[in-house]
C-alpha cells in the first residue's frame, strides 16, 4: 500500500516529504526506543513512535523505512524537519494514540502478512 | 539503548578511536542529579567536531554518515529533563558530562557497569581504565 492512502484514510498530517508519498509501505513497526527499532524494524516498514528527537530521522534513515507516524499530538521541532526533508524521510503526526493507529493500520492490511514476528 | 551501561560501552568506543590511553569513567550523584562523566587523553575534537558532536549525521568515521552514540546519550539525558556537555580537556583529550535527573520516571536504569568495565579491559588491556562511582553530599536546596 502506498503512504497516500494511508494517509488519507487515517487522516495523517504530513510535516515532511509530503512530495514522497508514492512510497510503498511493507509492514509496520512499533517502538520508541531507538536501539530496538535499529535492530528490529525492516526496510520499508512504517514506524510508529511518540518520540520526536532529530535522532528518529538519522533511525529510519539507516533502516530505510517507509515514513515516521508520530502520535499522541507530539511534533518535532523544526530543525529536526529540516533534516527530515534533506533525508528525504516523511514524517507524519496524529493526535490518536500507538493502539488506535496500529489498529487501524492493521485492518487496512499492513503487517498481516508479515511471516517473521 | 536499555541502561546507562551500554552508553557508556559505546562513548568508550569512541575514546579508543581516539586512540586514548586513558579513559576515567565517573558517575556522581549528588541530591537528585546522577552525572555520567567519560575522560580521555585521546586526540580531541576541534571546534567543528565540538559543535555538531550530539549531531546523528555527524560522525568521524570514514565512509560513514551517522554517529548515533553521543546523540543516543544526549537524548537519554535529555528525556529526564537534563544535557549533554561535551568540553576540550585542558592539554589533551575530551571531558563528556551527561547530566540526568535520577529521580525522572524516564531515567534508565544503571544495568551492569561493573561488566561493562570487565569488558573494555578484557577486550583493551593496552587501555588503563578507571571507574569511579562518587555519592556527594550537598544541601537539598
Amino acid at each position: 500500500m502506498r503512504l497516500l492512502e494511508i494517509v488519507n484514510k487515517l487522516n495523517l498530517t504530513v510535516l515532511s516529504g509530503s512530495d514522497l508519498l508514492d512510497r510503498e509501505v511493507i509492514g509496520g513497526y512499533v517502538s520508541d526506543m531507538l536501539s530496538d527499532v535499529l535492530a528490529n524494524s525492516k526496510k520499508g516498514n512504517i514506524w510508529i513512535t511518540l518520540q520526536t528527537h532529530v535522532n528518529i530521522i538519522s533511525v529510519a534513515s539507516i533502516k530505510e523505512l517507509s515514513g515516521i507516524i508520530i502520535v499522541n499530538g507530539r511534533k518535532p521541532d523544526d530543525d529536526s524537519l529540516k533534516k527530515a526533508e534533506d533525508e528525504k524521510i516523511i514524517v507524519m503526526c496524529t493526535d490518536e494514540r500507538a493502539f488506535q493507529i496500529v489498529g487501524k493500520l492493521y485492518e487496512l492490511g499492513i503487517g498481516k502478512n508479515d511471516e517473521n514476528v | 539503548m536499555e541502561d546507562i551501561s551500554l552508553h557508556i560501552l559505546d562513548i568508550a568506543e569512541n575514546s579508543l578511536r581516539a586512540c586514548a590511553k586513558n579513559v576515567h569513567i565517573r558517575i556522581i550523584e549528588k541530591n537528585e542529579k546522577l552525572i555520567l562523566e567519560i575522560e580521555d587523553d585521546g586526540k580531541g575534537m576541534n571546534e567543528d567536531q565540538l559543535q555538531k558532536a550530539d549531531d546523528p549525521f555527524f560522525t568521524t568515521k570514514e565512509g560513514k554518515k551517522f554517529g548515533l552514540g553521543l546523540s543516543f546519550l544526549s537524548q537519554a539525558a535529555e528525556e529526564t529533563g537534563g544535557n549533554l556537555k561535551i568540553e576540550r580537556r585542558t592539554g589533551k583529550g575530551i571531558r563528556i558530562s551527561a547530566c540526568f535527573n535520577k529521580n525522572n520516571i524516564d531515567m534508565k536504569p544503571l544495568g551492569d557497569i561493573k561488566k561493562t568495565m570487565r569488558v573494555l579491559k578484557a577486550s583493551h588491556p593496552e587501555v588503563n581504565f578507571v571507574f569511579e562511582q562518587i555519592v556527594e553530599q550537598g544541601d537539598s536546596a
